[in-house]
């Protein structure tokens, strides 16, 4: 009960501190026209949806699209309530009301194990928490685009706020017409009668703002036209003749350019700067220093016309640079650090037990035999095809950013602050983003913006990073090291399974430095650093799962996936030993070990199905020199399994096929879904191949893609995606593709040669 | 100083044209056609691919001074609202973008290819398609390139059936294009 009264605790302490939750009323997220009024042309409904004259339907899009199709599968709900055309679902800018926060995503951040959130046998813990972290959350109201949780976050509110309009449109045509409710019909967005008065939604929204609901109920799953079906994406049309406007892409009247350069030591600044040369140059208007700004590290911007002439003006420039307080970074010796905590830990069982079951230390010692491994994951860059940029402005007290973000409430508020102006004097616009990934969780671009614009007497500036700047100054996929110890008995099935892993809390450091009153004295445990190993699904009667939380100077963020992204490879490399080691068949061994967890058996076995495993289905004989791997992770609430098919060209690996199965919960947009999961596929790919940061001299050593290589087409496998049938509440998409790559790639790798690989980036 | 860009002569402000400014940046920063991307700098991703007389080129390393004379096609002029490349269609219907931040360099590498090779092996889409999608759309690519072509050969042939017979169709040729990689 220790872990479980710290998690409370800590969840009901931030809660009460922040909020006083307790003593407050429940907040509906249905919001109401105060927080999205009518304006000229359009009327209010709720506080998510609006009427426009023509009958068109205006959606207040919280969420940021960076390519996960969110803008499309949020309209799909409201366009299905309403019956209204898709294309007549037009997107306006949510406001920073807390209305607009992201709850799902909070929920997400729970630490519960499967085995008690599976339907039906909900732990009064896991209902407990999440009745607490949802009330924080709506407090909260924290608009996040993260956690693959769109679409679940959404899933509670815009059908119900659709439904809700749809029912006012209709009582407003009955009071109308004279006629009962029940008798009239929508079709096209307009409300018709059989016996023929008919109008659009814009001939009733007036009235309709004011007649009440009444009973307002969501459409039945069977009488779905658009869920579920792969309409075309809404943003892609703008996205293949160059209309598409990205953060890098805005244009305002008079505006300038800046570029930047870092202290190239991680966490350093700046000393003597020499100007002379480079504000000699043509085009070159002005040079700023910039300190940190939430975790970046310090340096100086050029302020020019073009931002190849500001660029020009920051390579002119002499900087004397200073080492950070602590020294250069070397990931050398965190490396070595983290293996050393690992392991000194698993020998005397330290570490934070995110989940214990039964009696793991007897249950070893009274194994047949043990078996121990120990795996490790390298930093990561995010490398987003976007480099960071935001543009800003400054003009007598107001502030207006325009920046592709995952998180404007948080870019407006440090903007406020770099700027010493009342949040209400900001406006964040969030453009389209190229590329997320969880680089744009972080808003240190958007105080050196406002920063630089204050100094350009009120002309707009937009500040963008090289290349070399975005690589080099990344919040990095934290490196981690897991020692995996297993007790077995006569037949190699696990008894016992101990994990004790290493590596640094993201959470903690990512509200530290973008919500800083929220941040606490001391770290609570973070889900993030021990997911995908203290949650797994395999039923093993003794576990005990423990993390050390360390904390390094190399800056650390959420990357795709997040912890699963490495521990995924950690406890699918590992299970994959354990049925070698009892010489059964890999898919076989964990089916063995998933006898109560029907989803992710029938996850597995469509996997193995589709990829013609042999016992599955009609097994597809392989040709010598290619081999099969498995691996099946549960993350963000979806469970998916890859099979890869993997060949050696020329002594590298060479991926030639990846079937992949999912269990998502109910489908929005099946052909959204299978983009993220092939996404999801190429991204882990790269990394399991070859990504890793390091440093030199506590500087980054891959400045720019060809150092930090990315998968190209002629390498990319043939990819399909099936999907199992659900009526579950809908879960991850974005994210939850990556994690069973690479260790399915190890795996298939171990069947190829024989090499078992328990080190990323895999290298034979 | 004056630039042929998208079929129209463009003025480029004297103080700020330099000979040296790449290719990518008079683009976006003097022209403010923005749809043309800067992804990397050093012609290692393919984002700011645009056509100089037809032949795809990195901009980000194309000096202003070699082009001054060229005609500069960019992803605004690719298709027109109206009458949309191929590749543009095909696009669309194979749901090809993810983030979309890359997809213009693409496709005019890809536009260079067909227009070179209106028949590509696998290979040859391989050899000339070298640039970075961080969202992994390739397998799109590869399968929006093929109905591209491919619908691109039937209006080719439709113009025949009224007269002489049809052209055969030759069989995918398998030794790779030349590679319209990065050029100074």
């Amino acid at each position: 009960m220790k872990r479980r009264g710290v998690l409370l605790s800590g969840l009901g302490l931030t809660g009460a501190l922040i909020v006083g939750w307790g003593v407050l009323p429940p907040r509906s997220r249905l919001g109401t026209t105060a927080t999205l009024p009518s304006a000229e042309g359009v009327v209010g409904l709720n506080g998510w949806l609006r009427i426009a004259a023509n009958g068109d339907v205006e959606l207040a899009m919280n969420r940021s699209e960076m390519g996960q199709g969110v803008h499309t599968a949020l309209a799909m709900m409201v366009a299905e309530e309403l019956d209204v055309p898709l294309d007549r679902v037009r997107l306006i800018p949510a406001g920073p009301d807390r209305l607009y926060g992201n709850v799902a995503m909070l929920l997400g951040s729970l630490p519960l194990h499967p085995s008690e959130t599976e339907s039906g046998r909900e732990s009064s813990f896991a209902k407990g928490g999440q009745w607490v972290v949802a009330k924080v959350a709506r407090e909260l109201g924290l608009n996040v685009t993260g956690g693959s949780s769109s679409v679940a976050d959404a899933w509670d509110v815009l059908p119900l706020a659709a439904a809700t309009a749809r029912a006012q449109l209709l009582n407003a045509a009955a009071l109308r017409w004279r006629l009962p409710a029940a008798e009239l019909t929508i079709a096209d967005g307009v409300v018709s009668h059989a016996s023929g008065p008919r109008a659009h939604f814009g001939e009733l929204a007036k009235e309709a703002a004011a007649t009440p609901p009444g009973d307002v109920v969501r459409k039945a799953r069977a009488d779905w036209k658009l869920l579920g079906s792969a309409p075309p994406r809404t943003d892609l049309a703008a996205k293949v003749d160059g209309r598409a406007v990205f953060g890098i892409d805005v244009r305002l009247p008079d505006m300038r350019f800046a570029a930047i350069r870092h202290c190239p030591m991680i966490g350093g600044s700046a000393g003597a700067v020499d100007v002379d040369t480079a504000l000699k140059l043509p085009g070159v208007e002005r040079v700023v220093r910039l300190g940190p700004y939430a975790g970046s590290t310090a340096g100086v911007a050029v302020v020019g016309r073009s931002w190849w002439h500001a660029r020009r003006g920051v390579e002119a420039l002499r900087i004397g640079w200073r080492a950070p307080p602590g020294g250069p970074i070397d990931t050398g010796v965190i490396e070595a650090d983290l293996l050393r905590v690992a392991q000194a830990a698993a020998e005397r069982g330290g570490g934070f037990p995110f989940h214990r079951r039964g009696d793991a230390a007897v249950a070893m010692a009274g194994a047949a035999r043990q078996f121990v491994r120990t795996y490790r994951a390298p930093y990561l860059a995010h490398a987003a095809l976007e480099p960071i940029n935001c543009t800003a402005r400054v003009v007598a007290g107001k502030v207006e950013v325009w920046v592709p973000t995952q998180v404007p409430g948080m870019a407006r508020a440090l903007a406020a602050k770099v700027a010493g102006v009342p949040e209400d004097a900001v406006t964040v616009h969030v453009t389209y983003l190229g590329g997320g990934f969880g680089r744009r969780l972080e808003v240190d671009v958007v105080g050196q913006a406002v920063r630089v614009a204050l100094e350009t007497g009120g002309r707009p500036v937009q500040l963008a990073w090289s290349r070399e700047e975005d690589m080099t100054h990344d919040f990095y996929r934290p490196a981690g090291v897991a020692v995996l110890q297993a007790g077995l008995d006569a037949a190699g099935m696990p008894v016992a399974l101990r994990v004790t892993s290493a590596g640094d809390a993201i959470t903690p450091r990512w509200i530290e430095r973008g919500l800083p009153h929220l941040a606490g004295p001391v770290d609570t445990p973070d889900k993030t650093a021990s997911e995908g190993l203290f949650d797994l699904p395999y039923e093993i009667a003794n576990q005990h799962i423990a993390h050390v939380a360390t904390r390094h100077a190399m800056p650390i963020g959420f990357w795709r996936s997040v912890g699963h992204s490495h521990h995924a490879f950690f406890s699918e490399g590992f299970i994959d030993e354990l049925a070698h080691e009892a010489r059964l068949d890999p898919v076989a061994y964990r089916l063995a070990l998933l006898k109560d967890m029907p989803r992710h058996r029938a996850v597995l076995q469509l996997a193995a199905q589709k990829a013609g495993w042999p016992g599955h289905g009609t097994p597809r004989a392989l040709p010598a020199g290619i081999a099969r791997g498995v691996a099946l992770h549960e993350s963000f609430g979806s469970i998916v399994a890859q099979v890869v098919e993997v060949t050696l060209a020329d002594g590298q690996p060479r991926v030639l096929r990846v079937v992949c199965s999912a269990d998502i919960g109910t489908v929005i947009h099946p052909g959204i879904v299978a983009q993220q999961m092939e996404g999801a596929i190429v991204f882990g790919l790269s990394a399991a191949l070859h990504g890793r940061i390091h440093t030199e001299n506590g500087v980054v050593r891959q400045t720019n893609y060809p150092a930090y290589r990315m998968l190209t087409l002629a390498d990319t496998p043939a990819i399909e995606t099936h999907l199992v049938p659900s009526t579950r509440h809908p879960a991850g998409v974005g994210e939850p593709g990556t994690p069973p790559i690479a260790p399915a790639l190890a795996n298939a790798l171990f069947a190829l040669t024989g090499k078992r690989l328990r080190e990323l980036p895999l290298v034979l | 100083m004056e630039l042929s860009v998208n079929g129209r002569m463009r003025a480029l402000p004297d103080d700020l044209a330099d000979p040296a400014m790449p290719l990518l940046w008079v683009l976006r920063d003097l022209l403010g056609l923005t749809g043309t991307k800067f992804g990397c700098g050093v012609a290692a991703c393919g984002a700011c691919t645009v056509h100089v007389d037809g032949q795809a080129v990195r901009s980000c390393v194309t000096p202003l001074a070699s082009v001054a004379t060229r005609r500069i096609t960019t992803i605004e002029a690719l298709g027109s609202a109206d009458r949309p490349h191929a590749l543009q269609r095909a696009w669309l219907q194979h749901q090809v973008p993810q983030c979309g931040y890359c997809q213009s360099g693409i496709l005019m590498a890809a536009a260079a290819l067909l227009a070179a090779d209106p028949q590509p092996s696998d290979r040859d889409i391989d050899a000339a398609i070298t640039n970075i999608c961080r969202c992994g759309t390739y397998p799109r690519i590869r399968a929006a390139i093929r109905s591209a072509a491919e619908s691109l050969r039937s209006a080719e042939r439709r113009p025949a059936r009224s007269g002489a017979p049809a052209a055969p169709k030759s069989e995918p040729r398998s030794e790779p294009a030349s590679k319209p990689g990065p050029k100074p």
